[in-house]
C-alpha cells in the first residue's frame, strides 16, 4: 500500500492501484495558507491528511511524487492552479526578504565596499601627492605621505604648505580654482581613510560574532575575506585546507593550470606577518600549517563549536615559530 | 538557447516547448530564457494556458525573476535548490513536457539525469546547456568533462536527440538536446 499526496489531498492506494481511502485538504484555502504547506512539504514534512492515511493503514510507503505516475492523480481545477501561482509568488518574495537575515551576503557587502573605497583611495591618494609634488618641487614624497595631504587639506595657500611642511616656496602657483579643486581632491582622500575605517569597525563587529575562532586565528578583517572568497561561511567550512591556503590567489592558480609552479598561500594568508615576513623558504610550511588551523576554526565557527581564546591562538603561534626555527637556511639546490 | 535553435542540425521547432505545455526551467536566473519560452506557451497574458515553473537558488535573481513573474501569468517562480527532488517535489502536479536545465553548479548531468526521470514525462524533451565554466579550467579538462557528462546521460533512460556545439557564439557551451524514453 501507497500514501500519494500533495498539498489539496492525500490517497492511499493498495498494491493493484485502487483507491482505498481518500482526505482532502479541507481548510479554507488562501494564498498564505496555501504558502505555508507548500513551504512545510518542500521541507521534506508529510501533510497532516498523508500523515493521518498512514496512521491508519499498517505496512504503507509513502511516496511524495508517487501520484506523478498515478494516472488518477486529479489534475489543478482553476481555481488551485491560480491558488498556486499565486502562493508561489508570495514564497518567493518572503525567501527573497529573509535573504537580507544572511549573514554571509552581509558580509559580502562590507568587504567588497571596503575592497572598492581602498581602491579609489590608492588612486585619488597618489594623484594628489604628483599633483602636490608638481608645484612643491623640493618636496620628498616618500616620507611622511600622509602628512602632505593631510597639510593641504589643513592650509588656505601653497604657500603655506610649504612652510609648513618646510620646504622650498613654489616657483609657479596654482591658480586661484586650481588650488581649492586640489585643496577639496585631498580632503576628500581623507574621507575616504575614514570610511575605510568606519567600514573595518563594521567587519570587525560582524566577524566577532560569526567567525570568532577565525577571527581569532586570522584576525577579524583577513578572516571575513575569507569568507568572502569562498561565497560564504558554510562553503569555506566545508572547504579543503588546501584550497582555503590558496584563496585570493586566482591569477598564480590560472599560471598554475599552465603549468607553472603552485601558489604557496592566497593573498589573506599571505597578509599574515608569519607568512611574509618569514624567509621565503618557509612560507609555503607556515602557509600549510595556518591553512590547516583556519580550516578547523571555521569548522568550529560554523558547526557551533566552543571559541577558541587566546590560549589556542597562542598554542599555534608557538609552533609556527617552531616550524620557521627548524629551517634556518634556504635549502640547496639539487 | 537562441544560439541552439540556429545551430541544431534538426527542426528547431522540435526543441521547444508548443503552446499550452507544461515546462521546468531549473537555472532561471533573472528570466531572460523564461521569458522566451513563455512566449511559445502562453502567450502574452497566459491565453494559452502554458506554465512554466522558475527555479533557482540565488535570492538576488528571485528578486528580479519575481517582478517578471508579476507581468507575466503562466511564469512561477521558486527560490529552491535544484538538485533536491525533496524541495521540488511538492511543486510539481504532474509530469512536464518540457524541461531545461542550466545550472552553474559541476555534475549537472547526474542532476538532469535524476530529475528528468522523476518529473519528465514519456517523450518529453530535455535540455541540458553545460558550459566550460569560466576561466578556471583547461582546455582539456572541458572536453573530459563534457564527455563525461554524455555518458551519464548515455546511462540513462534519456536519449540523446543532438550535442549541439556552441562554441564560438558562446565560449565552450555545449546544449544536449534529449528526449525522454
Ligand atoms: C548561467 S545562469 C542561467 C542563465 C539562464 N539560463 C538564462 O539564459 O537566462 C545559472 C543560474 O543557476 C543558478 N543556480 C546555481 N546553482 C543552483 C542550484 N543548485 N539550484 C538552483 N539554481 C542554481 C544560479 O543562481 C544562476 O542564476
Amino acid at each position: 500500500m501507497q500514501v500519494h499526496y500533495d498539498w489539496r489531498l492525500a490517497r492511499i492506494l493498495n498494491d493493484d492501484g485502487v483507491v482505498i481511502d481518500e482526505i482532502l485538504w479541507n481548510s479554507s484555502k488562501s494564498i498564505s495558507s496555501v504558502a505555508k504547506r507548500l513551504f512545510e512539504l518542500k521541507k521534506g514534512r508529510l501533510s497532516n491528511e498523508a500523515k493521518i492515511l498512514f496512521d491508519r493503514f499498517d505496512n504503507v510507503k509513502i511516496h511524495p511524487q508517487g501520484h506523478l505516475d498515478d494516472p488518477n492523480w486529479p489534475e489543478y481545477s482553476n481555481e488551485e492552479r491560480e491558488l498556486f501561482e499565486k502562493a508561489l509568488i508570495n514564497m518567493a518574495k518572503l525567501g527573497v526578504a529573509e535573504s537580507s537575515g544572511n549573514i554571509d551576503r552581509r558580509m559580502d557587502m562590507l568587504v567588497s565596499s571596503a575592497n572598492e573605497i581602498r581602491s579609489a583611495w590608492t588612486t585619488s591618494e597618489s594623484r594628489c601627492i604628483e599633483w602636490i609634488g608638481l608645484f612643491l618641487t623640493e618636496l620628498n614624497l616618500e616620507i611622511k605621505r600622509k602628512n602632505i595631504i593631510e597639510t593641504v587639506a589643513f592650509c588656505d595657500t601653497i604657500q603655506e604648505v610649504a612652510t609648513s611642511l618646510e620646504t622650498v616656496s613654489p616657483l609657479h602657483t596654482p591658480a586661484h580654482n586650481e588650488w581649492s579643486t586640489m585643496k577639496k581632491h585631498c580632503e576628500s582622500v581623507i574621507g575616504l581613510s575614514n570610511r575605510m575605517s568606519d567600514h573595518e569597525d563594521s567587519i570587525r563587529l560582524l566577524a566577532l560574532e560569526y567567525i570568532p575562532s577565525l577571527s581569532a586565528l586570522l584576525g577579524p578583517l583577513g578572516a571575513s575575506k575569507l569568507v568572502v572568497l569562498a561565497g560564504s561561511r558554510e562553503r569555506l567550512a566545508r572547504m579543503p585546507s588546501g584550497s582555503l591556503q590558496v584563496l585570493g590567489a586566482d591569477a598564480a592558480m590560472a599560471a598554475h593550470r599552465n603549468g607553472a609552479p603552485p601558489p604557496k598561500h592566497g593573498s589573506v594568508l599571505f597578509s599574515m606577518p608569519q607568512v611574509s615576513k618569514s624567509p621565503r623558504w618557509v612560507r609555503g610550511k607556515v602557509a600549510r600549517y595556518i591553512a590547516g588551523k583556519a580550516s578547523i576554526a571555521v569548522r568550529i565557527d560554523h558547526f557551533d563549536g566552543k571559541p577558541w581564546g587566546e590560549s589556542e591562538i597562542e598554542e599555534i603561534f608557538k609552533e609556527v615559530k617552531t616550524i620557521i626555527d627548524k629551517f634556518p637556511n634556504p635549502p640547496k639546490r639539487k | 538557447m537562441a544560439a541552439s535553435l540556429l545551430r541544431t542540425k534538426n527542426d528547431p521547432s522540435e526543441m521547444l516547448p508548443k503552446t499550452g505545455e507544461n515546462c521546468l526551467y531549473l537555472g532561471a536566473s533573472i528570466g531572460g530564457t523564461v521569458s522566451h519560452i513563455h512566449d511559445c506557451i502562453c502567450g502574452s497574458g497566459n491565453h494559452h494556458k502554458g506554465h512554466i515553473l522558475a527555479v533557482d537558488i540565488s535570492p538576488r535573481m528571485m528578486r528580479d525573476l519575481v517582478q517578471l513573474c508579476d507581468k507575466r501569468p503562466g511564469i512561477v517562480p521558486l527560490l529552491a535548490d535544484a538538485r533536491s527532488i525533496t524541495e521540488l517535489s511538492p511543486f510539481i502536479n504532474k509530469k512536464v513536457d518540457w524541461f531545461h536545465q542550466d545550472l552553474s553548479v559541476a555534475d549537472q548531468a547526474k542532476t538532469f539525469v535524476k530529475i528528468s526521470e522523476k518529473f519528465l514525462k514519456s517523450g518529453g524533451v530535455g535540455l541540458l546547456s553545460l558550459k566550460g565554466a569560466s576561466e578556471r579550467v583547461s582546455e582539456g579538462d572541458i572536453k573530459k568533462r563534457f564527455e563525461n557528462a554524455e555518458k551519464i546521460l548515455k546511462d540513462s533512460r534519456l536519449r540523446i536527440i543532438e550535442r549541439i556545439d556552441l562554441r564560438g557564439l558562446e565560449e565552450h557551451h555545449i546544449l544536449f538536446n534529449c528526449r525522454m524514453e
